[in-house]
């Protein structure tokens, strides 16, 4: 079963960064934002990555002590950037201050890309072992015909 | 049934399948704070392997540290996906061959094939 196992670990890694993805997009989509539900600007957000067994108590009964050791990758939290906005001085904004500044959030576009960047490249790493481990599992079938 | 060479290649195909995952599991931990790569003593766990002993798992040591405190480099774990897979293409397509001889025999030499 371990190869069946070993596509439970790259899926967990392929979800964690797809998250992370869609964090870092909502932020650069949200860069100019300056009404939320919560009031003010936008706060920028990001993912904190933490390992995690993705083996069920049922299935560790038949799992090597190799396995047990393999672990996948989870989000454990989504952290939102508590640093004070930017103030940027617009008059004509309808949220501006008595002093013409408005608070923008403190998102950088190009720190967001680089990291955008990242999270492809890992998941495109996720789906070159996922697809790996496909072809071992079919080449173990073949060896029914 | 499949004794010698077959069951030898059936523990090396397991421990491939093993180290495959930890592979997998280092690269789905690429971005992971505080993660350090995992492997096996290939050479070492597969001759283990041969006398039941269960394989350990270790740390990698000598590789470069993030300031994450993350080590997992990605072009190894590339190299060792790789790698795995053509050692368990091998390894299928040889016990393909022992599975064959088998079948040879219990059809008595190839008369009526499946």
């Amino acid at each position: 079963m371990s190869l069946f196992g070993s596509l439970d670990v790259s899926a967990s890694g392929m979800a964690a960064q797809r998250t992370r993805a869609e964090i870092l997009v909502e932020n650069l989509a949200n860069a100019d934002t300056t009404r939320t539900p919560e009031g003010g600007p936008y706060h920028r957000k990001d993912v904190v990555f933490e390992s995690s067994a993705t083996s069920s108590p049922f299935s560790s009964v038949f799992q090597s002590a190799i396995e047990g050791q393999a672990s996948g990758v989870q989000v454990s939290q989504i952290v939102t950037d508590s640093t004070p906005p930017v103030m940027r001085y617009m008059p004509g904004h309808p949220d501006a201050d008595k002093d013409g500044f408005v608070a923008m959030p403190r998102v950088n576009p190009a720190e967001d890309m680089v990291d955008l960047l990242g999270a492809s490249r890992g998941y495109g790493a996720n789906v070159a072992a996922m697809s790996a481990i496909k072809d071992m599992i079919q080449r173990s079938i073949d060896l029914f015909k | 049934m499949l004794d010698g060479v077959g069951a030898n290649l059936e523990q090396y195909m397991t421990l491939l399948a093993d180290r495959q995952k930890l592979v997998a599991a280092n690269i789905a931990n690429a971005d992971t704070p505080g993660y350090k790569t995992k492997d096996i003593d290939f050479q070492a766990e597969f001759a283990n392997a041969l006398q039941g002993i269960q394989p350990n798992v270790m740390e990698v040591q000598g590789l470069v540290v993030k300031n994450d405190g993350n080590n997992v480099s990605l072009d190894r774990e590339a190299r060792l996906l790789a790698e795995n897979a053509l050692r368990f293409n091998i390894a299928s397509n040889l016990m393909r061959g022992q599975i064959h001889t088998l079948r040879l025999a219990i059809e008595g030499g190839g008369g009526s094939s499946s």
